[in-house]
């Protein structure tokens, strides 16, 4: 079997012509939902529900409705932040540094992937302000002036988390918004509803797909694409800050950075995966987001996955290298102390189950990436939960070690967290277009005129 | 352009056309009609626009104060003239006397506006010198509880209407002189009779009333030890030890520093001998005990022997000292000699497997150290044990440590168990008529052998006086609610040669009388006219004609009296008793370890024989050995619970001479084997919301039978069904996890040496350490004038928790509930942390006070987002907590983990709102903020008492000396080990220990510049000897 190097193999599979793009990715905005779209909606509005009564009895009570005590300050609450900051990070990752890398398979899984980051870091941004005793004076986290004469603490990680966070959202937002612009016209331009018709042309900005349009706009999302790529990498440094720069065994680690680079790429590429594996199918978009993609987007789980777990291995080494007998012990408590559990969960599925990406035959089968993608996402939520509560619970004093129980509500929590990003997922694909159709339009086979006429 | 033109008008409408004239007057007059009238809506038309807003903001202003919680907390009035010994904002100081056990220690009361806030020991008083225990200080709690009783009862079976107090004294007096004329018992239950006016009150009331019977106990009590004393020395009232003259202690089964006698005399006397820069003299600490008890904790070797063998033991000490080391010119009598000739030193350390060199070394210490020793038998041992003591005192020589100058002093010996048992046949035969409980609790105290609850059914009029309400007042006709230690007068006397005086320090909560007042006014036989003054004029009238007399001072009457409530004791120099030991009788003189389980039931550290159960700060206060709070348990060696198959929390039957009862277990390091100990006072059924079933009634195992009370022999267990949890506040790694008991040392949390190589090389603690050098890559904050710090000197430091409880009071720390710390949310300021090392059968204990290190380089500082947490210029560590938003980042970076975060508003958690009634928040030190929830808060090394120094020191224009500031935990710890001070004031006792060769830091090696210094711990080890 001979391939033609020469060329690239297609990224969108068969024939399209451009109307077809058009009417395949805009029909879930023209038809009503159908019944599986409310029981989908019903189940995920259910769950954020749940979470919200969860927490609002926190809210009444007080966050003693958590298993948190002395010792361990942290545990659900931080974790599932870190959590969904890790699931934000493969949108922009995909739609910006694929981007400049030029790889043109991300168009199909970018626009989905973009909104996933955008309501993930959402969902994130919930638990920052949520988890402190009175969440009602949030607003001091921020600085901004107000007569009390109060001013933030710009040593605290805590602080650089609200801009680091605060400053990917509004990039990918931004990133997100200008993509959207002429996909926006072309729906303007297709609907008959008056008032689809109204605020597509409000949202469109006016976009007339000129060819000035088209140059200026391609700038701005290379300039956007520029701005966001450092941002992939700096809002999880930051994040991983917030335990690298104190001084507890298990958190005062100089491989947190990178570590948890790779660890919120690796979970953010498991949850586009999960969550397209049902796109595709429902909408017919096999087609768009073809099995090459997500074969391809298992690759990048493997590398981030061995990441990972080079991480661990160097996590251990340096502990016992470091000849701290605290840090050893911290390390040996992990893997075989009270939360042993826990730790042989999170190597398991984030390092175990991933290697199986090796063989081509799983890399390709729907169901079994889909398994594998879930138990990447237990995994990295069982990560944050050892390094956060584990080092916490058994750190210098043996006096003041305490293990930590969670609670209904904090587990209520947890699930109102997935009902809040799934709600939010499933207005998303009923109202706007989640595949980016002029992107889409550019690499179809024919897309992009050649000077051997028309390919093929 | 016309010049008519020019003055044309103009006119706008018809009406302007026509009113011209009017426009311009109004022009005139700036303020028209109406524009300058009060402002008053009746006068307004109906639809006035300013009536309209008027009633628009009338309405917002009522709907928001109908929706906010606002409660009326009644008018505050302020002082119209100021009264003359109270200034507002400043604080005054009485001497009273505590009634909380039968050591009647004197206390300084602190009152602010009148309420009393704080409690500690009276500066003055000889036996307390400044000192109070832990029940002590939370004793303020007592006073406010809300559930004090607060009117007089009556009722029968548990139910009550509430009465007048009038008709209540007119049946009861009614009942009293039926029972005299028909001959019939009148029976007043009391504690220990230490009040010279009380015990002259009873004998008032016995000629008013004739068939009255006093009855006199304590669930702990040193019987054994008196009926010892009146066998050996033909005198009950034993001598005072100077502990503070003893070179070597031996404990048998004793617990003098935890609950023993007046252990806060104890600890102070003790520690004053463990002072390191008066190494040479360090007294040495033997302790042969069964259970593992502070005073175990604290030894510098531990023998691990069964109660019911301690006889054994001293006879063949005796044998040893006697016979093998041919060591004493004491003569005895043949009898004795033969008994004492059956023990062998060797074959008692084969057959406990016991370390035969600590043994010698004990033998050695003792005779090297005659007269300079002192041997010393628990409460709880029967009789013979305490006689067998005291023979290998004289023995020794150690009679001259008994300091007879100050002997104990009853007024009325308490009650035998004949006694008792007799009192309970007549109650059962109908001979009794009234019984009076005079603020005791007998339904739950008395052994169930007695049958004392079914005998009460039989008598016609039961009265309690109790301040709540309590299994006893649950089976009364009349409940009478008394007076607080607080609010009563009172002089008791515990020692000879000194008196302690109680007076009043706020009017009565409620309404209440004091118990013997209460008697009093029956005694006069009306209950007309009742006097809340009557009491006091008796006491007075009293010591008028008694006590002033003897004293023969110059003073007239009244100058002396209020001179002795000032100081609060009044000392006198009295009649030195001659003791002769004369001991001779030697029957009865053997007591033989039985081969089964050996129960010992002992005494709780926290919450007296039951009275303190509604005190949640008492409740919470974790045992000093196990750390457990709001429970007790069953404690049993490793051994044992391996044996019968159970782990921590596992409940066991306990089959105790015919009575079985589940308890759960604790295995606690340094138990002996086949002994259980259990603490008595829990158990309580009706305690109050706090108190009320909080652990479990180990009263019920005991039996009535003289002088083996406390120590049940032959006891079966077995593992039974369930599990129970303890909310303890520290894990049990000794049992648990025995690899992690290395780590304190490990880590340079414990660190410590020997007296031996301190004397040997002064500097060996700092020798072959890495110097640690001051490295950081920013620029610190030079402190130039006051810099706080603490130092703790763990040789002095026991672990009793009295600082603890200090820092409750002083700081309004919150109760939070046996369900919140067991889920670890106890909110203790300072805590104290007890490492074992060594194995979990022979453990060595450390303990180590741990509050908040106010480190120079904080850790929780920097990570605080909104600067909630910062330094003061004067090295405080400071917490604002109004600023606080709840990360709780400090707190997971804080390396001592002293930070408490409030997870709940505690005081509404606990209890529905227990601690937020009305009366509970009087209680609280106005000088501290009152946390609310989400918020966090640690030690401020008492800010507010700095703060009121430096005031002082402003005021009067001096140099404020740091010296002169004391901490709560300061200035309660018996031990003095804590110091506290300006780090930078020269010569001071604080710079001095700061310096010292044996200081260190916790966790030195994260380099954050921790303020409080540890005194590294010296054992006393005794060289080892070969036989």
């Amino acid at each position: 079997m001979s391939f033609d190097y020469s060329q690239e193999l297609p990224v969108i599979e068969g024939k399209n012509t451009f109307a077809e793009i058009t009417d395949v990715i805009s029909k879930p905005l023209e038809t009503r939902p159908n019944k599986k779209y409310y029981i989908a909606l019903a189940i995920s509005v259910s769950l954020l529900l749940f979470g919200a009564t969860c927490l609002m009895l926190t809210f009444i009570y007080g966050t003693g409705m958590w298993g948190n005590n002395n010792p361990v300050g942290w545990a659900f609450d931080i974790v599932n932040f870190v959590f969904w900051v890790g699931i934000g990070h493969a949108g922009t990752l995909i739609s910006a540094i694929l981007f400049l890398f030029r790889q043109k398979w991300r168009t199909g899984i970018a626009r989905f992937a973009e909104g996933m980051t955008i309501f993930a870091v959402m969902t994130a941004g919930l638990f920052p302000l949520i988890h402190v005793g009175r969440p009602w004076l949030d607003g001091w986290l921020f600085p901004y002036p107000n007569q009390n004469a109060l001013w933030v603490n710009f040593t605290s990680p805590l602080l650089w988390d609200v801009f680091a966070v605060s400053t990917y959202f509004t990039v990918s937002f931004i990133f997100w918004y200008v993509g959207l612009i002429p996909d926006f016209a072309t729906l303007r331009d297709k609907t008959v509803n008056k008032v689809k018709k109204v605020i597509y042309s409000i949202v469109s900005l006016g976009w007339r797909h000129s060819n000035r349009h088209w140059h200026h706009y391609e700038m701005v999302y290379l300039v956007l694409a520029g701005f966001a790529t450092p941002l992939v990498l700096s809002v999880h440094t930051i994040v991983s800050f917030d335990f690298a720069v104190s001084i507890l065994p298990g958190w005062h680690t100089t491989i947190f950075p990178p570590y948890f680079v790779a660890g919120a790429v690796f979970s953010g590429f498991a949850m586009v995966q999960n969550v397209l594996i049902f796109v595709r199918k429902i909408f017919n978009y096999e087609h768009i987001i073809t099995l090459d993609t997500l074969e391809k987007m298992n690759k990048i789980i493997i590398v981030t996955g061995s990441m990972v777990g080079y991480a661990y291995a160097m996590e251990f080494f340096i502990a016992w290298y470091s000849g701290s007998p605290i840090e050893v012990f911290t390390f040996v408590n992990r893997a075989f102390g009270d939360y042993a559990w826990a730790y042989w969960t999170m190597v398991s599925c984030n390092v175990l189950f991933p290697q199986l990406f090796w063989i081509k035959k799983i890399r390709r089968s729907i169901p079994l990436m889909f398994t594998i993608g879930v138990l990447v996402n237990v995994g990295m939520w069982f990560e944050r939960f050892v390094i956060i509560v584990t080092s916490l619970s058994r750190d210098y004093l043996p006096s003041s070690w305490g293990f930590y129980t969670p609670t209904v509500i904090d587990t209520g929590i947890l699930i109102g967290s997935f009902g809040f990003f799934f709600t939010w997922i499933l207005i998303f694909i009923k109202t706007m277009p989640v595949v980016s159709i002029a992107e889409v339009k550019s690499v179809i086979t024919g897309g992009q005129p050649t000077h051997h006429g028309d390919a093929q | 352009m016309s010049r008519n033109e020019e003055n044309k008008k103009f006119w706008l409408s018809l009406d302007d056309l026509k009113n011209s004239l009017n426009l311009a007057k109004a022009k005139d007059n700036e303020f028209a009609p109406g524009m300058t009238d009060e402002f008053k809506p009746e006068d307004m038309p109906s639809h006035s626009r300013r009536k309209f807003l008027a009633l628009a903001g009338a309405s917002a202003a009522f709907a928001a104060t109908a929706c906010t919680d606002y409660r009326d907390k009644g008018e505050i009035i302020p002082y119209n003239k100021k009264p003359d010994d109270m200034t507002i904002g400043v604080a005054n100081y009485y001497s009273s006397t505590c009634t909380g056990c039968a050591n009647a220690c004197g206390i300084l009361i602190k009152t602010r506006e009148g309420r009393p806030i704080k409690i500690d020991g009276n500066p003055d008083h000889p036996v307390s010198k400044g000192k109070i225990c832990a029940a002590g200080q939370a004793n303020i709690l007592n006073l406010y509880d809300p559930e004090r009783l607060k009117e007089p009862l009556s009722g029968a079976n548990g139910k009550f209407k509430p009465a007048d107090w009038k008709d209540i004294d007119n049946k009861i007096i009614e009942a009293l002189n039926k029972a005299s004329a028909d001959n019939k018992e009148i029976t007043i239950i009391t504690h220990s009779v230490l009040s010279p006016s009380q015990n002259k009150l009873f004998e008032d009331f016995k000629s008013k009333y004739p068939t009255t019977k006093i009855y006199s106990y304590e669930l702990f009590n040193d019987k054994n030890r008196q009926s010892a004393w009146k066998r050996c020395y033909g005198e009950s009232n034993f001598p005072v030890i100077s502990w503070s003259d003893a070179n070597v202690i031996l404990s048998l089964e004793s617990d003098f520093l935890g609950n023993e006698g007046n252990f806060v005399e104890q600890i102070r006397l003790f520690a004053g001998k463990r002072n390191v820069d008066d190494a040479k003299n360090f007294n040495r600490l033997y302790v042969a005990e069964g259970g593992m008890s502070l005073t175990g904790m604290n030894s510098d070797h531990r023998l691990r022997i069964r109660p019911d063998a301690q006889f054994e033991f001293v006879m063949s000490l005796l044998n040893e000292i006697i016979f093998v080391r041919k060591d004493s010119s004491t003569v005895l009598n043949s009898e004795i000699e033969t008994k004492i000739k059956e023990h062998k030193l060797i074959d008692f350390a084969n057959k406990f497997k016991l370390s035969e060199s600590v043994l010698f070394s004990l033998v050695n210490d003792l005779i090297s150290n005659k007269g300079k020793s002192i041997v010393y038998a628990g409460d709880i041992l029967p009789e013979v044990i305490h006689i067998a003591v005291n023979l290998l005192n004289e023995v020794l020589g150690n009679n001259a440590l008994y300091n007879k100058e100050r002997g104990n002093v009853k007024q009325m010996p308490l009650s035998e168990n004949a006694e008792i048992e007799s009192l309970i046949n007549s109650m059962n035969s109908g001979n009794v008529a009234v019984v009076l409980h005079l603020d005791t609790n007998p339904v739950f105290h008395f052994s169930n052998d007695y049958g004392y609850a079914t005998a009460l059914k039989k008598v016609p009029v039961v009265v309690t006086m109790c301040e709540n309400e309590n299994e006893s007042s649950m089976r009364s006709n009349y409940v009478l609610p008394i007076h607080h230690n607080f609010e009563s007068w009172g002089d008791f006397q515990t020692r000879t040669g000194l008196y302690s005086l109680q007076q009043p320090v706020i009017a009565p909560l409620y309404n209440t009388r004091q118990k013997e007042s209460i008697l009093h006014q029956w005694l006069g036989g009306n209950a007309e006219n009742y006097s809340e003054d009557g009491y006091h004029q008796y006491i007075m009238k009293n010591w008028e004609q008694n006590i002033y007399q003897m004293l023969h001072l110059a003073s007239d009457f009244r100058s002396f009296w209020f001179a002795a409530l000032n100081d609060g004791v009044v000392n006198y120099k009295a009649p030195i008793p001659t003791m002769q030991f004369n001991f001779t009788t030697s029957d009865k003189f053997e007591y033989k370890p039985s081969n089964g389980n050996v129960l010992m039931l002992t005494r709780n550290y926290t919450i007296g024989d039951g009275r303190f159960s509604n005190n949640g700060w008492l409740q919470e206060l974790p045992h000093p050995v196990s750390k457990v709070t709001w429970d007790n348990y069953a404690a049993i060696s490793l051994n044992t619970s391996r044996q019968i198959g159970v782990k921590i929390g596992d409940m066991i039957d306990i089959n105790a001479s015919g009575k079985k009862i589940a308890f759960p277990v604790m295995i606690q390091p340094g138990m002996a084997d086949d002994v259980l100990s259990i603490e008595l006072g829990y158990g309580r059924k009706f305690g109050g919301t706090i108190g009320s079933n909080v652990g479990f009634d180990g009263i019920q195992l005991m039996s009535n039978k003289n002088n083996a009370q406390m120590l049940i022999r032959d006891v079966k267990i077995s593992k039974a069904n369930g599990k129970y949890k303890f909310a303890s506040t520290q894990e049990h790694h000794a049992i648990n996890e025995p690899e992690v008991m290395g780590f304190p040392k490990q880590r340079h949390i414990i660190q410590e040496g020997t007296i031996a190589a301190y004397i040997k090389n002064p500097d060996f603690f700092k020798d072959g350490k890495p110097k640690t050098e001051d490295i950081s890559i920013v620029n610190r904050v030079q402190y130039t004038g006051t810099k706080w710090a603490m130092a703790i000197d763990l040789n002095k430091c026991v672990g009793c928790g009295i600082c603890v409880s200090a820092c409750n009071v002083e700081n309004n720390v919150p109760i939070v509930g046996k369900e919140q710390v067991l889920v670890g949310r106890e909110m203790h300021w300072i805590r104290v942390d007890r490492y074992f090392s060594n194995s979990a059968e022979q453990p060595e204990t450390s303990n180590q006070p741990m509050l908040c290190m106010h480190c120079d380089d904080a850790p929780c500082e920097n990570v605080c987002p909104v600067v909630a947490t910062n330094h003061s210029p004067d090295g405080l560590n400071q917490m604002i907590y109004n600023r606080c938003v709840g990360t709780r980042y400090c707190s997971n970076n804080c390396p001592y983990k002293v930070r408490r975060f409030n997870f709940y508003n505690f005081r509404n958690h606990l209890a529905d709102g227990y601690y937020n009634k009305d009366s509970l928040s009087l209680m609280q030190n106005p000088e501290v903020t009152v946390r609310s929830r989400g918020v966090m808060e640690k030690c401020t090394f008492c800010v507010q008492r700095i703060m009121e120094a430096r005031q002082e020191a402003i005021k009067n224009g001096v140099q404020l000396k740091g010296s002169e500031v004391k901490t709560a935990c300061q200035e309660a710890c018996p031990a003095e080990a804590i110091t506290f001070g300006d780090a930078h004031e020269k010569d001071s006792a604080i710079d001095y220990i700061r310096n010292h060769k044996l200081g260190y830091h916790v966790l030195e090696e994260l380099n954050i510049k921790p303020n409080v210094t540890y005194i590294a711990r010296l054992r006393n080890k005794a060289e080892e000897v070969q036989s």
